[in-house]
């Protein structure tokens, strides 16, 4: 006994105790959950069987009723299409922004750093402050395109169908702008100046020197940033109830919000749950694709 | 060197993309000090005719904020304290070894950061329904977002403690401390600046916590700033000088603490995110 007490005092007993509390933890409340979720998706709930453990078995009627319904096919491609653009669009204006921010000049670190507010507001805000600006007829973004000359019409961002997906990508690109540039500056500091100054001795362009150094030197960098983009975008949430609440007629909603839509307004938890599982399932084979990807890197 | 004017340009183009990049900060506060009819205007005038604080008084009365910021204050300090305790001594451990079992435990901590909470909280409410939870619904908010929060911290401040230098911890142990004795009195205080970013970062996420409140807390009275928000926030709102009047309410001491430790709070986050 009392060496037991003298190992956690004194030994490894320490490091068990303080790493197995935190695993305790999260076995808790996010591995039993998700085993959880599986089993759920292949039971019948309802109202009745809500507080019982033990539920009918459902086989896949949860999958195939999930699958049958009118929108889900629309759901999917706009999960894709917010996923994509969203991360592009991230990806490439802060990695513009990255590259401006490297070059030398007074307050550099500073300015660059104030983007970053807005990845610490809260995402209910920032979509109400973009659902203001996104507005059809007093909108300030309107009235921007139209000073510009970009545009004649008037286009109702959150309520024209071929819009509304599009409304909330403008925003989540902004919401996770800054968090791409910064960790994209970090890499591109690591890169040594002397490799830039013989590329130009050699004469290559400025061109030729992003082409054959920057990109190759910041491949490891480019990897991490593009997967930690795409789990941001796959667990945005608070843009859609703040902007346009997945509508009209689901033309912007996505897999996580519809989701939490059917099991917290339509109360159909079986279906919130398979729909989860299925997301759960493209979220684990974006990770796996990235791990593989990045270990066939570091093997060459 | 011998165009010196460049450097100067170049500031100049940064602060002109820095304000095009904050102008949605700016425009929050602009609007919720117009009035009514200016709001509606079109084309929308860039500085308020009549400026008009009291919507400020108004919105927080009329709102009850007072009652919505002390709840998100309540949830973000539980949040805050739960992966602080928990997740500091998980994150020493998991940089002061080598082993596979480390790596699994590390790449276990990265798969739970990539769940979405729209994919956790079905089986969480139903879970915590059947416990009987939902009877303390902040409680039951606070143990999730914590769990949906450490994680990040462990990665980020796992980080820190790579960078105490093993040989302080191993003196102290040669000099007849405890383990637990050279945890806390060397290790901890030197790692102290970084886990203190990290728990600032925590708070300032949990804060706008918003999807497992929205579904867990049904009381009005228990609710946070996010759902007090959601009441009136929509693809059909009008209220729009008291909504930004409320986010800027909301977000200001926010947006003050971050401008105060930008630097920290960055430094903290370049080291980390990317080892």
């Amino acid at each position: 006994m009392s060496r037991i007490l003298n190992s956690m005092r004194d030994g490894v007993g320490f490091d068990l105790i303080l790493v197995g509390a935190a695993m305790v933890f999260l076995v808790a409340l996010a591995g039993l959950p998700l085993v959880y979720n599986v089993v759920m998706s292949f039971q019948q709930v309802d109202m009745f069987t809500l507080g019982s453990l033990v539920r009918p078995f459902a086989g896949f009627t949860n999958y195939v009723a999930v699958v049958q319904q009118p929108e889900f096919w629309l759901v999917t491609k706009n999960t894709l299409i917010f996923v994509f653009a969203s991360m592009a669009g991230q990806f490439i204006i802060g990695f513009a922004l990255a590259l401006f921010f490297a070059q030398n000049f007074p307050g550099a670190a500073t300015i660059r750093g104030l983007f970053l507010v807005s990845w610490v507001m809260p995402g209910l805000v920032v979509g109400g402050i973009w659902s203001f600006i996104l507005a059809g007829d007093y909108g300030v973004l309107n009235a921007i395109l139209k000073g510009l000359g970009l545009t004649q019409a008037t286009i109702f961002w959150k309520s024209d169908p071929n819009f509304s997906l599009w409304s909330v990508v403008i925003a989540n690109i902004w919401l996770g702008l800054a968090f791409n540039m910064l960790l994209l500056s970090v890499g591109l500091a690591a890169i040594p100046r002397d490799l830039y100054e013989a590329a130009e001795l050699d004469g290559a362009n400025a061109f030729q020197r992003f082409w054959t150094i920057t990109l190759p030197m910041m491949r490891p960098t480019i990897g991490a940033v593009l997967s930690l983009g795409l789990i941001g975008t796959l667990q945005q949430f608070d843009l859609f109830p703040a902007l346009t609440e997945g509508g009209p007629a689901n033309t912007s909603n996505v897999a996580g919000y519809w989701a939490w839509q059917m099991s917290f307004q339509l109360y159909d938890f079986a279906k919130g749950a398979t729909i989860s599982v299925m997301m759960f399932v493209l979220v684990l084979f974006a990770s796996v694709v990235y791990v593989r990807s990045t270990r066939h890197e570091v093997r060459g | 060197m011998n165009r010196p004017f460049v450097p100067w340009l170049l500031l100049a183009l940064a602060l002109a993309l820095a304000a095009i990049y904050l102008f949605p900060l700016y425009w929050m506060y602009v609007t919720s000090l117009k009035t009514g009819s200016e709001i509606f205007a079109n084309p929308p005038s860039f500085w308020p005719a009549a400026p008009d604080p009291s919507i400020y008084p108004n919105t927080w009365v009329r709102r009850t904020m007072g009652t919505f910021l002390w709840n998100s204050v309540v949830i973000a300090s539980g949040v805050t304290a739960i992966t602080v305790i928990l997740g500091t001594g998980c994150a020493y451990v998991l940089a002061r070894y080598r082993s596979a079992w480390i790596d699994i435990g590390l790449f276990a901590i990265l798969m739970l950061q990539v769940l979405p909470a729209s994919v956790m909280i079905t089986p969480l409410f139903v879970g915590f329904n059947q416990i009987g939870l939902l009877n303390w619904p902040r409680t039951a908010v606070v143990l999730a977002a914590a769990a949906k929060s450490m994680p990040f911290f462990v990665v980020l401040v796992r980080a820190t403690f790579m960078s105490v230098p093993r040989e302080l911890e191993e003196a102290a142990l040669v000099d007849g401390n405890s383990r637990v004795g050279a945890f806390f009195s060397i290790v901890l205080p030197l790692a102290r600046n970084g886990i203190l970013v990290c728990a600032i970062l925590t708070f300032m996420s949990s804060f706008g916590e918003y999807i497992y409140s929205k579904s867990i807390i049904q009381d009005t009275a228990l609710q946070p700033a996010s759902v007090g928000l959601s009441g009136f926030l929509g693809p059909n709102s009008t209220d729009w000088n008291s909504i930004m009047a409320y986010s800027a309410i909301y977000v200001t001491p926010i947006l003050a603490v971050f401008v105060l430790l930008q630097r920290r709070i960055v430094s903290g986050l370049t080291s980390g995110a990317l080892k």
